[in-house]
């Protein structure tokens, strides 16, 4: 910044002051950090499949039950449509948004809710089942990494029931104001990465695991 | 599906006893007291002075970015000095610990640390140096400077700013609550598998170790996401990525590699927790659990850690140098790109820290020569400050001390990091205090950048400056007290000593172990002269007043603002004309700051929740220490609660009206032109304030005194 | 870019009916082929890993796209961008990790020649 270099500049054709109401984007900047957060979340399932991986060889097992002995691709299927059918639900839900639809958005919460409890029931009931069955986490190294696996996104899944719950009070208590529509995004955004994520648990735990 | 475990148990309090109090520990009973003493006088104090309103309107419930960034600076300084503490027991212990004829004392063989509390020392000492100590201090500044360089009025998310400081206060409270109840672990900072797995630490102390790293985790992933949001979403107008100053580019970097590397922290800690707790078997040594997945899984996180910690004081010293050489930082855009390269790297290196697993050449190849290519843009940064410095104006002031001294740490701990990435080279000194003092050298350089970024910000957060001759003393006896420690260390590491040794069997070794007892000695006096500094500086703050531009030869936007700056930041959010704007604006004389005219000001509310949460957090963490079920389904219950109740909460804004802007603009601008007036011929000091009222000099002027806002708090 | 009305906001209207319905029927059927591939047994186990990331890769891209609105508009670029720059880092992770364990099992386990492993 040597004042050789420097030219004079005309004061009146420079703008200093911000004075043009510039208001920030609320929405977006929610939705942008809400994303941040689930990328991070992404990492952790990211580790988990790592975990997975290692964990996953014939002799992780420890002469124990393996995948193939237990795994029901058929009802795992079944939790599939759950699942996607929630999803599909819950984008309905944000296109009766896009219209103003109070009615279609708060059916649409129903929808997704109960499809996604249809998955969660399913889910309980496998776990169960195995359980009583003797094939526990506690069984082995390859057990542990596939109980945790899956039953974290269950996990995220009863979170965002709860969540949906939330939404349905405040959507017919406060209406569409900032606020909820913000929060609508967010959990479209949640709840469409469960569908993500459980593309890769689908086939690379359930899918998979047949084959090890 | 919970484990068996040995011992007692009760439903009420969990493992929890009155044995598991340490009364008769010779070091901790009596610092116990101390602790209580302290404490005590501390709510006497605030209660005699009347200073509770104040404390939970002002701080403990503010949203205010920059009142939380002080806030996490002071909870690294107490940690900093804990680990210093920690440390100083270290050097002493090994010191007096050599040979089999050493005496031993307070029942301890040799020295005065039995095996046990020497290995929860060295292990506290590494967890609240890098998460507790080096992160928040590191927070902090970044929480303080990023808004106010991109001229912004706060963070993206102010409410999810304060979470995160108290979710660190939390853990910050836990582990230090693992000193007076029960004990810490003693797997060393990055904990050791399997000895973790409650076969082998049956006590609480891995559990207290665990979650005060999940609660940091927790802390530093909100704050991630809130100062990438921040700079993506907040910038002022004319802010393009281009003209971002350097510091804002190190803080996204090192905030990238926070966001996605915290993660691998979670899930590596959470695994030990399904161990410790259910019983499964990722970590174990039998029934197909691996060990190796944990350090694998944690050097995912530790690795990209390390640079997460040393990219903003990167970004620091990029910011110092050239205001002390009065000129612009040479080559900007590699500064970027090289910051860039290093997260990116730092991806792909972290196997390095454990080359001795075993993974054959193939592997250790990939990672090693990963590992170098870090070396690239570092050196491209050393020579960009040397650049910066070369036919600069150079001023050696405290702050520029400070960053000249991390640049030669750096070269230090770089090159050594250069030999650590080769494979044959790191088989031999694996674990050898090599390591320790190469890593050292490489923290050093963040804590030196701290130190010079806290000279440098200080006048801008605090509207004085700090003494210099102080601030100078503390650098020559840190430096003095550096070189003096790890000297001795590389040379001990080469002569082949291990880490984490609580007795040293090689008599010879001896005075090298000495002259680390003198380097922690004068460690020590840089402590007092640190303390002596701030009660110096404070006590005269009247007469180091600054005004907006406090060197006089700054060049970035928060220099545009008052000093202190108001909770508003900026009364009228500046356009951005150049990269530096300030050194632009300076040059061309557009150094009035004051608009022609101000317009509303829309401000979030203060709020307590983030406290209660951070309160919650600490229940939780302890409930889960202790096993104590019903305190953790309570306090998890609450947390869940608390939060839906929030998102029921629409009413988090006030509006300052324009001529309430303007009335406390024109007192900001009053002080700083009664500061500026003796300063005239100085750069910074021709700034122009037309005719205005006689001088408030030094009133309003006290600690934070210009930062309070006028708004209640409201829980 | 100020909206009053939070419900014309693009990340409100870009809601698609259409595009929602196409992901579910396309992912479902994806899913139902892996299936049938697994059940059926009628692929080599190498050429079956490859087909089922395949299924998985193709139902994720769809989704990302129809689902989660990924793409290059001003109202989603910078979502974009970090997913961009985050999926490298997935694999990073999850290779690197697969092939040091691989090389370390070779080394360190006992793997007799016809033993199902899982990453080869």
């Amino acid at each position: 910044m040597s004042s050789s270099t420097s030219k004079a500049i005309d004061p009146s054709s420079v703008e200093l002051w911000d004075h043009s109401h510039h208001h920030h984007d609320v929405l977006s900047t929610r939705t942008f950090g809400f994303w941040l957060y689930m990328l991070s979340d992404a990492m952790i399932f990211a580790l988990l499949f790592a975990a997975w991986g290692v964990l996953s060889y014939s002799h992780s097992f420890a002469g124990g039950p393996i995948p193939a002995d237990f795994v029901k691709p058929g009802y795992a299927f079944l939790q599939t449509l759950a699942l996607f059918g929630s999803v599909l639900a819950y984008g309905f839900t944000m296109v009766a948004l896009k219209n103003g639809n109070k009615a279609g958005v708060i059916s649409g919460l129903w929808g997704a809710l109960i499809l996604g409890a249809a998955f969660l029931a399913l889910d309980i009931n496998d776990v169960v089942h195995l359980l009583d069955a003797g094939i526990t986490p506690q069984r082995s190294g390859g057990l542990s990494a596939f109980f945790i696996l899956t039953q974290t996104h269950a996990l995220h899944i009863l979170f965002g029931l709860l969540w949906m719950l939330v939404m349905l009070v405040q959507v017919s208590r406060f209406g569409f104001t900032t606020e909820v529509v913000g929060r609508m995004l967010t959990l479209r955004l949640f709840w469409h990465f469960q569908a993500v994520i459980w593309v890769f648990v689908f086939v690379f735990v359930y899918l998979r695991g047949m084959l090890i | 599906m919970l484990v068996d475990l040995q011992g007692p148990w009760s439903p009420l309090l969990g493992r929890l006893a009155l044995s598991q109090i340490p009364y008769e520990n010779h070091i901790l009973a009596p610092l116990f007291v101390v602790v209580v003493i302290l404490g005590l006088a501390i709510i006497a104090a605030i209660s005699y002075f009347g200073k509770w309103g104040y404390l939970w309107r002002e701080w403990l419930t503010t949203v205010d970015h920059k009142k939380i960034g002080i806030m996490y600076i002071l909870i690294g300084l107490v940690m900093l000095f804990r680990g210093f503490m920690d440390a100083l027991m270290i050097r002493t212990q090994q010191a007096m610990a050599v040979g089999p004829d050493a005496p031993g004392y307070l029942g301890a063989l040799h020295g005065y640390l039995a095996p046990y509390h020497f290995g929860q020392i060295y292990s506290a000492h590494g967890v609240i140096m890098i998460l507790l100590a080096a992160t928040p201090l590191l927070v902090g500044i970044m929480n303080v400077i990023v808004p106010l360089q991109i001229g912004a009025r706060d963070m993206a998310y102010p409410y999810l700013n304060a979470l995160g400081l108290w979710v660190t206060a939390a853990a910050a409270a836990l582990v230090m609550v693992s000193l007076f109840v029960g004990d810490f672990s003693h797997n060393g900072w990055f904990g050791i598998a399997p000895i973790f797995e409650l076969s082998y630490s049956p006590g609480v102390g891995v559990d207290y170790w665990m979650w005060v790293m999940q609660l940091t985790a927790l802390g530093s992933t909100l704050g991630s996401i809130n100062i990438l949001a921040t700079v993506v979403k907040m910038r002022a107008p004319g802010m393009t990525w281009l003209r971002l100053p350097i510091f804002t580019w190190a803080a996204v970097a090192s905030n990238i590699i926070a966001l996605t590397s915290f993660p691998a922290l979670t899930v590596a800690l959470a695994l030990i927790g399904f161990d410790r707790y259910l019983g499964t078997h990722f970590f174990t040594a039998g029934l197909g659990g691996n060990l190796m997945l944990y350090t694998n899984l944690f050097w995912i996180w530790g690795h990209p850690e390390v640079y997460f910690v040393i990219l903003p004081a990167f970004g620091m010293i990029s910011e110092i140098i050239p205001t002390f050489s009065e000129k612009p930082l040479f080559g900007y855009v590699t500064m970027v790109l090289a910051t860039f390269g290093i997260a990116g790297a730092s991806w792909a290196v972290w196997l390095h820290h454990f080359f001795t697993m075993g993974a054959g050449p193939a592997v250790n190849s990939f990672f090693s020569v990963a590992t170098m290519l870090v070396g690239i843009p570092t050196g491209v940064k050393v020579f960009n400050w040397a650049f910066t410095m070369y036919r600069g104006r150079l001023r050696f002031e405290t702050a520029m001390l400070w960053a000249v001294g991390a640049v030669f740490l750096l070269l230090l701990g770089g090159l050594t990091g250069m030999m650590l990435a080769i494979p044959a080279i790191n088989y031999m000194v694996h674990n050898s205090v090599f390591v320790i003092a190469h890593f050292h050298q490489m923290l050093l350089v963040i804590v030196y950048a701290i130190f010079g970024a806290v000279t440098y910000w200080w006048p801008k957060v605090f509207g004085f400056k700090l003494n210099e001759a102080w601030g100078k003393a503390v650098f020559w006896l840190f430096t003095a007290g550096s070189v003096l420690v790890f000297v001795p260390m590389f040379t001990l590491g080469f002569m082949g000593m291990t880490r984490r040794l609580d007795y040293v069997f090689n008599t010879q070794w001896q005075p090298l172990l000495d002259i680390q007892v003198l380097g922690i000695a004068v460690y020590s006096l840089s402590v007092l002269a640190f303390v002596g500094m701030l009660y110096v500086s404070i006590r005269d703050h009247a007469k180091n007043q600054v005004s907006v531009d406090a060197w006089g030869t700054a060049r970035s936007l928060e220099w545009m603002t008052p000093s202190p700056v108001p909770f508003y930041n900026f009364a009228v959010v500046p356009h951005i004309n150049a990269r530096d704007e300030w050194a632009w604006r300076k040059e061309h004389g557009f150094t009035d700051l004051r608009p022609d005219h101000y317009e509303d000001i829309h401000m979030p509310k203060n709020t307590g929740i983030p406290l209660i949460l951070g309160a919650l957090m600490f229940l939780l963490g302890f409930g889960l220490t202790w096993r104590i079920w019903w305190l953790c389904a309570l306090s998890l219950a609450l947390i869940i609660a608390l939060v839906i109740i929030r998102s029921f909460d629409s009413d988090t804004g006030y509006t300052i009206p324009a001529d309430e802007v303007e009335r406390m603009e024109r007192g900001h601008h009053e002080r700083a032109r009664a500061v500026d007036l003796p300063a005239a011929g100085v750069l910074g000091g021709a700034i122009a304030y037309g005719q205005a009222d006689p001088a408030v000099k030094g009133q309003g002027a006290a600690l934070g005194g210009g930062m309070t806002s006028p708004e209640g708090s409201r829980v | 870019m100020s909206h009053d009305n939070p419900l014309q906001h693009p990340e409100v209207q870009v809601a698609s009916g259409r595009g929602y319905l196409l992901t579910f029927l396309v992912s479902t059927l994806l899913m139902g082929v892996a299936l049938f591939l697994v059940t059926s047994h009628s692929v080599a186990p190498f050429g079956l890993m490859l087909a089922l990331s395949l299924c998985a890769g193709l139902a994720v891209i769809v989704q990302i796209y129809f689902l989660m609105h990924m793409d290059l508009s001003e109202a989603q670029i910078w979502n974009t961008f970090a997913l961009v720059l985050t999926i490298p880092l997935f694999i990073l992770a999850i290779g690197l990790t697969a092939w040091m364990f691989q090389e370390l099992y070779q080394r360190t386990m006992v793997m007799l020649p016809g033993m199902p492993g899982m990453l080869h």
